[in-house]
């Protein structure tokens, strides 16, 4: 993203003066939530603080906790000792995965369509910090009870903190362990919906400059 | 900036307005709804301006500086800044030298995140109940927890006051644990002339939006006082794979606004000053106590009722809040319970799931108690008696509108009949009856 349009994003939601993620008139996370669940066509959207934070939901989402093992592809170094942590085992590096991962940075944020479109894992692990405003990450699912699993592991919502939930209004079944605050800047996610922004408009633009170019031979017959 | 002051100003409190009929009956209000949004964080053009700036300068270096920053302020040896404020409670529990399976003595009375942090640690939260005068940890308690397990006592500067670290501090060291703040409420809060965060071996703190020194949405930052300390930190964070690394667009903000904390700071306890003089007035409420030497630095400010004072001994006093809680919403100001059941019996502590089958509670299951609200009487009777304001002491909270808060709890307090009568119709349980709320 230039400098400008950073800035410009930037002082669009400190002027507004929203800038808590538990504020209940924050536009920025869910403006940033529908874009993902657009480009991915998934329904449900998490967004977290951090790529471990996402694994970590991502796992807990389909009650996969401590003493537990996975299929996952084989994942570095840092997954792995991150995935030890989580006391979680990987069993099988083939077989239908816990979950897709793929990391975005600037070159290939316009084909975050097309780079998940292969996935079939139950959660998709979208890493955005590659985008340059600093850890951020979400997770992207079709499975509500995934998705209510993950917000309550990110948010020590047994509801939603947004509302200062009660417990009352929790699933029963939905029993809330460990809770972290792995809650996402609403700035952080203003700055990261504009760069996907752009980079699908980038790429809107370069296809329809490709279809609207003359044939490659007819520049080569004139010169 | 559209955020610099309130778009509709208060008028000046006008002294007839206290001889009105209570709002809940039909009277003027003291505060009429459209002029009753606060707004916070504080957020000016410098703000803006800064983080301009800070983009043209390395993400590292931004985080890095805001943490050198206010480590300094706070006068900590080292400090690691962090993605939340559970994570930095996180890293100085591991930096004290917890491990899994240890026990750590918390309070029952705190936010949630405490005894989590203690879980994120693969760690055993052990609570204890709180001082009736201070809310904060009590000492006896926490002395009476303490087993061979017990790795760590963490007190938390509950709503902005010190807990009492002289005391916490000899009974760590005569059982050799560490001594862990969560000083999450507590930006620039003092003993003395030490701040909140350089007491113990290691502290926590939360800098989210809001809190009385906001990071820009969210953040957290931990305080060593040994080198050792700190180094086990990062070493863990490497070891696990663990990504809590802030944001740099948090830390500019961040930079920004510590240098206006101090005054924001005189803000926060002027107002305290000016709302207190008039809770004593009132007899029927008081305001927090502030041990001598003690710097309270307000994020909530927890108001005690006294029936008694009114002639209302008769009544519960929990009713009594409630009917009270009641009136002064009607006026204008946003009192709330802020909790309403100690810690041990929301529901994380009563399944105790954990990372999952029971991990870390499996560690150490001589160290689990299956807790009923009844087992922290002290807190229930803070629970029963008291209530909270939370932003209304902030800047910008306006010199007009703390007088016209001080004027509602004025007005309610000179209507015993009025509290009695709601009692009397309503059926109000205890707190810890009702769901159980974290805010």
């Amino acid at each position: 993203m230039e400098l400008f349009d950073t800035a410009t994003v930037l002082t669009r939601v400190l002027t507004s003066g929203v800038v808590m993620s538990i504020e209940k008139s924050d536009r920025e996370l869910p403006g940033l939530e529908r874009l993902l669940t657009k480009k991915t066509r998934r329904s449900k959207a998490v967004l977290l603080n951090s790529r471990t934070g996402a694994i970590h939901a991502a796992l807990a989402g389909q009650g996969i906790g401590h003493g537990d093992s996975v299929a996952l592809a084989e994942p570095d170094a840092e997954t792995a000792a991150f995935l030890a942590w989580l006391g979680v085992t990987v069993t099988s590096y083939d077989g239908p995965v816990a979950y897709d991962y793929i990391a975005l940075d600037p070159a290939n944020a316009d084909r975050l369509g097309e780079l998940v479109a292969g996935a079939t894992a139950p959660a998709l692990v979208v890493d955005l910090s590659g985008l340059g405003f600093g850890p951020a990450a979400a997770v992207l699912t079709d499975d509500p009870r995934l998705w209510a699993r993950a917000e309550r592991l990110k948010i020590f919502g047994a509801y939603d903190l947004r509302t200062m939930w009660t417990q009352e209004e929790a699933d029963a079944d939905l029993v809330p362990g460990v809770q972290f605050n792995y809650r996402l800047s609403p700035l952080v996610a203003a700055c990261v919906r504009m760069a996907l922004t752009q980079a699908a408009q980038t790429q809107a633009a370069q296809t329809q400059a490709a279809q609207h170019r003359p044939a490659a031979t007819s520049g080569a017959t004139q010169s | 900036m559209i955020t610099d002051f309130p778009n509709s100003p208060l008028p000046l409190p006008n002294p007839a307005d206290l001889d009105d009929e209570l709002a809940a009956l039909g009277g003027g209000e003291i505060i009429p709804k459209a002029l009753r949004r606060t707004l916070f964080p504080v957020i000016t053009k410098e703000d803006v301006f800064n983080l301009m700036l800070a983009q043209r300068q390395a993400p590292e270096k931004v985080v890095a500086d805001f943490a050198e920053a206010y480590r300094a302020y706070v006068g900590a040896g080292y400090a690691l800044p962090t993605a939340s404020g559970t994570s930095s409670l996180h890293m100085a529990l591991v930096g004290a030298g917890v491990r899994p399976g240890d026990e750590v003595i918390v309070p029952a009375f705190t936010f949630i995140a405490t005894a989590q942090a203690v879980v994120a640690a693969h760690a055993i939260p052990v609570f204890v109940d709180v001082d009736p005068v201070t809310y904060c940890m009590d000492p006896a308690a926490a002395a009476a927890a303490i087993t061979e397990r017990t790795r760590a006592l963490m007190p938390v500067h509950v709503h902005g006051l010190p807990a009492d670290v002289p005391a916490l501090r000899a009974l760590a060291d005569r059982h050799g644990i560490a001594l862990v703040e969560d000083a999450s409420h507590a930006h620039s809060a003092k003993i003395g002339d030490r701040v909140a965060g350089s007491f113990g071996d290691a502290a926590g703190q939360s800098l989210m939006a809001d809190k009385n020194f906001p990071l820009g949405g969210e953040g957290g930052i931990a305080f060593f006082a040994e080198e050792e300390s700190y180094e086990r930190a990062v070493a863990y964070l490497s070891e696990h794979g663990i990504d809590y690394g802030m944001s740099w667009v948090a830390a500019a903000f961040g930079s920004s606004q510590l240098k206006r904390l101090p005054y924001y700071d005189e803000i926060r306890a002027r107002n305290a000053a000016l709302l207190g003089e008039a809770l004593h007035e009132t007899g029927l409420f008081t305001p927090p106590h502030v041990p001598d030497g003690h710097v309270h630095a307000y994020n909530m400010y927890r108001i005690t009722l006294h029936p008694e004072a009114v002639g209302l001994d008769d009544l519960p006093v929990y009713a009594v809040k409630e009917a009270a809680h009641e009136l002064l919403v009607a006026e204008g100001v946003p009192a709330r319970e802020w909790q309403n059941t100690p810690i041990p019996c929301h529901l994380p502590f009563q399944h105790r799931d954990g990372f999952g089958n029971g991990y870390p509670f499996s560690l150490n299951p001589g160290a689990v108690r299956d807790h009923r609200p009844q087992d922290f009487p002290v807190t229930l009777g803070m629970l029963d008696s008291t209530l909270v304001l939370c932003r209304e002491l902030r800047s910008p909270v306006e010199y007009e509108r703390i007088l016209r808060y001080a004027d509602a709890f004025r007005k309610v307090a000179r209507r015993p009949d009025a509290i009695r009568k709601l009692v009397e119709e309503r059926d109000y349980v205890r707190p810890y009856e009702k769901a159980a709320r974290l805010g």
